[in-house]
């Protein structure tokens, strides 16, 4: 298990307000509600996902779900590639594709380790989880957290007194492959090790 | 554990799709431009720069044809040059190797051009004398003003200096794309494929060379001169074997000291050992031609197959294996993409032969 030292896997300090995730896998049973959820608020073409979730069969049968999508990482890998820079981050630490700017080369998919990204068919244009940055607008959570039926997603700004900031500074939580240097701020409780390749 | 499954991976294994391939051919002319450079500078190679040079220019011309092709808005492409991510920001950090390699396209794409006018100038001007019609206009217009051998040394010393100043911008390209694969995507394959800009350095050295003897080829056919194709080829033998021993090399690396992408990239080491073997016997061939000159096209094709191979297996294969490591993908190749791999080369050629109507592809002492 890759236990993540909260000092290390919080940022630093913030203009914004860093908005994160915390997802308890062991509160997840697959249901899909957020994937669908999802697909409905951002009109996800058919065939691609802004979040998924992996499931794992152990060799007891028994299964685990794990739910993933951009990890709104605080050192992003897909930014730097981008040519126009279309894809940039704001003080929020939101990691965003601006339509109008991308060209639709691809750059940022590869350069993401997640395998996050897509190219949008119908957009011709990369397309990744924003946190629903128009609901946040809107002082409303993203569409799977708010949709999710056992409250396995927590979301909120992580240098605020929360459920998430408390959580994340007091228990063991682990990210996504930390050897990538992206400082993903999706944290999870309870991810198994296999899900690290 | 059991049961992975990415579906943002598996919903478009192959991003990156073969019309890119076309860079084994076109990134090509960078380095014979560099050959041109480096010949004009030192003095050696005379006979073969202006051939090098058209070549060189027409596929460097069209080198981003393939990856424009491949972009999903390809009417944005002018926003490359128009807002290039070069600069680190707040918002935008780090630098984009794709837009810096657009911009070094072009600054060497026009040193080439300058380069190529100037070594050319005082021919134009001889080719103005005995023409007419729109022909002297075009050949008075590249003569650049350069009507007197006096004139003409001038011009050979500013390009000197062109030459110089280009070889450095045409080398990003000559590593180009690996120093991409390798620096910016976290693709498993290419991100532990450390050697891959060497590599390719050394790779597009052997194509460029291999092009220049096909053309040499069709173009003198039984009257190729031994002191042009006999430096070219001990280029290309070198060239040959550095692609084979580094491929070797790098296969050995991933043995001993990391099993695990030795593991991982395991579908591609079939195709690793044919280029081996290929670029071996293109080596073996390029000694026997340097005896046998008319062997030159087959020590080309050998090459050209064997990086052909090598291009694929690193490009389009490399894509295959997912990003967890675990899954070799199938590639799903829709409608022409073969004719639309063609067309950036066919391009290439394209220019070459009308850059070829212009200029003189055998040098000729200045007075003669």
């Amino acid at each position: 298990m890759v236990m993540l030292p909260a000092a290390l896997a919080v940022p630093q300090a913030e203009t914004g307000k860093r908005y994160a995730m915390l997802i308890d896998v062991n509160k997840c049973y697959g249901c899909m509600a957020c994937v669908v959820a999802c697909a409905a608020e951002n009109n996800v073409p058919l065939g691609n996902f802004r979040t998924w979730i992996e499931q794992l069969v152990k060799p007891d049968g028994s299964r685990i779900f794990v739910p993933k999508q951009c990890n709104q990482c605080d050192d992003p890998p897909c930014v730097p590639p981008c040519p126009t820079g279309a894809t940039y981050r704001t003080a929020d630490g939101l990691v965003l594709v601006n339509d109008e700017l991308c060209i639709g080369c691809g750059a940022c998919i590869q350069a993401c380790p997640y395998g996050a990204r897509y190219l949008n068919p119908v957009k011709g244009v990369a397309d990744k989880c924003t946190f629903c940055d128009h609901r946040l607008a809107a002082g409303l959570l993203p569409a799977c957290v708010e949709t999710c039926p056992t409250g396995a997603r927590v979301f909120g700004p992580l240098h605020e007194d929360n459920e998430l900031s408390r959580t994340v500074h007091s228990r063991p939580v682990q990210v996504l492959k930390p050897h990538t240097g992206a400082k993903p701020q999706i944290y999870y409780i309870s991810l198994p090790d296999e899900v690290n390749r | 554990m059991l049961g992975y499954y990415y579906p943002n991976e598996a919903a478009e294994p192959l991003l990156w799709h073969p019309v890119l391939f076309a860079y084994a051919l076109l990134v090509s002319g960078s380095d014979l431009l560099i050959l041109a450079a480096l010949a004009y500078l030192t003095g050696s190679l005379r006979k073969a720069i202006p051939l090098m040079t058209m070549l060189g220019i027409g596929f460097f011309a069209v080198v981003l044809a393939g990856p424009l092709a491949d972009l999903r808005s390809p009417h944005k492409a002018y926003l490359i040059l128009t807002s290039p991510h070069i600069t680190p920001s707040a918002t935008n950090p780090g630098i984009s190797l794709i837009a810096f390699q657009v911009i070094a396209w072009l600054i060497a794409l026009i040193l080439s051009i300058v380069f190529a006018l100037l070594t050319f100038s005082y021919y134009a001007h001889q080719a103005s004398l005995t023409s007419t019609g729109i022909r002297k206009t075009i050949y008075q217009a590249f003569s650049l003003g350069v009507k007197t051998p006096e004139k003409y040394r001038k011009a050979e010393m500013v390009a000197k200096g062109v030459a110089v100043v280009m070889i450095p911008f045409l080398t990003l390209w000559g590593i180009y794309p690996a120093s991409l694969f390798v620096a910016q995507t976290w693709n498993p394959v290419w991100r532990n494929w450390t050697l891959l800009p060497v590599i390719y350095f050394a790779d597009t050295f052997v194509v460029a060379t291999a092009l220049f003897m096909l053309a040499y080829f069709f173009w003198r056919f039984r009257e190729m001169e031994r002191d042009v194709i006999v430096p070219v080829l001990k280029i290309h033998a070198a060239g040959s074997l550095s692609v084979a021993a580094l491929t070797g090399l790098q296969m050995a690396v991933w043995w001993f000291w990391s099993p695990m992408t030795a593991e991982m990239v395991s579908p591609l080491t079939p195709l690793m050992y044919a280029v081996i073997a290929l670029l071996l016997l293109s080596f073996l061939l390029s000694l026997i031609a340097m005896r046998y000159p008319a062997t030159v096209v087959a020590v080309a094709l050998v090459s050209i197959v064997g990086t052909f191979a090598n291009k694929w297996n690193i490009i389009i294969n490399g894509q295959l294996i997912s990003k967890t490591g675990l899954a070799f993908l199938e590639a799903e190749l829709e409608g022409l993409w073969f004719l639309e791999t063609a067309a950036p080369i066919a391009l290439g050629v394209a220019v070459f032969l009308l850059l070829s109507l212009v200029f003189p592809l055998e040098v000729r002492e200045v007075g003669k």
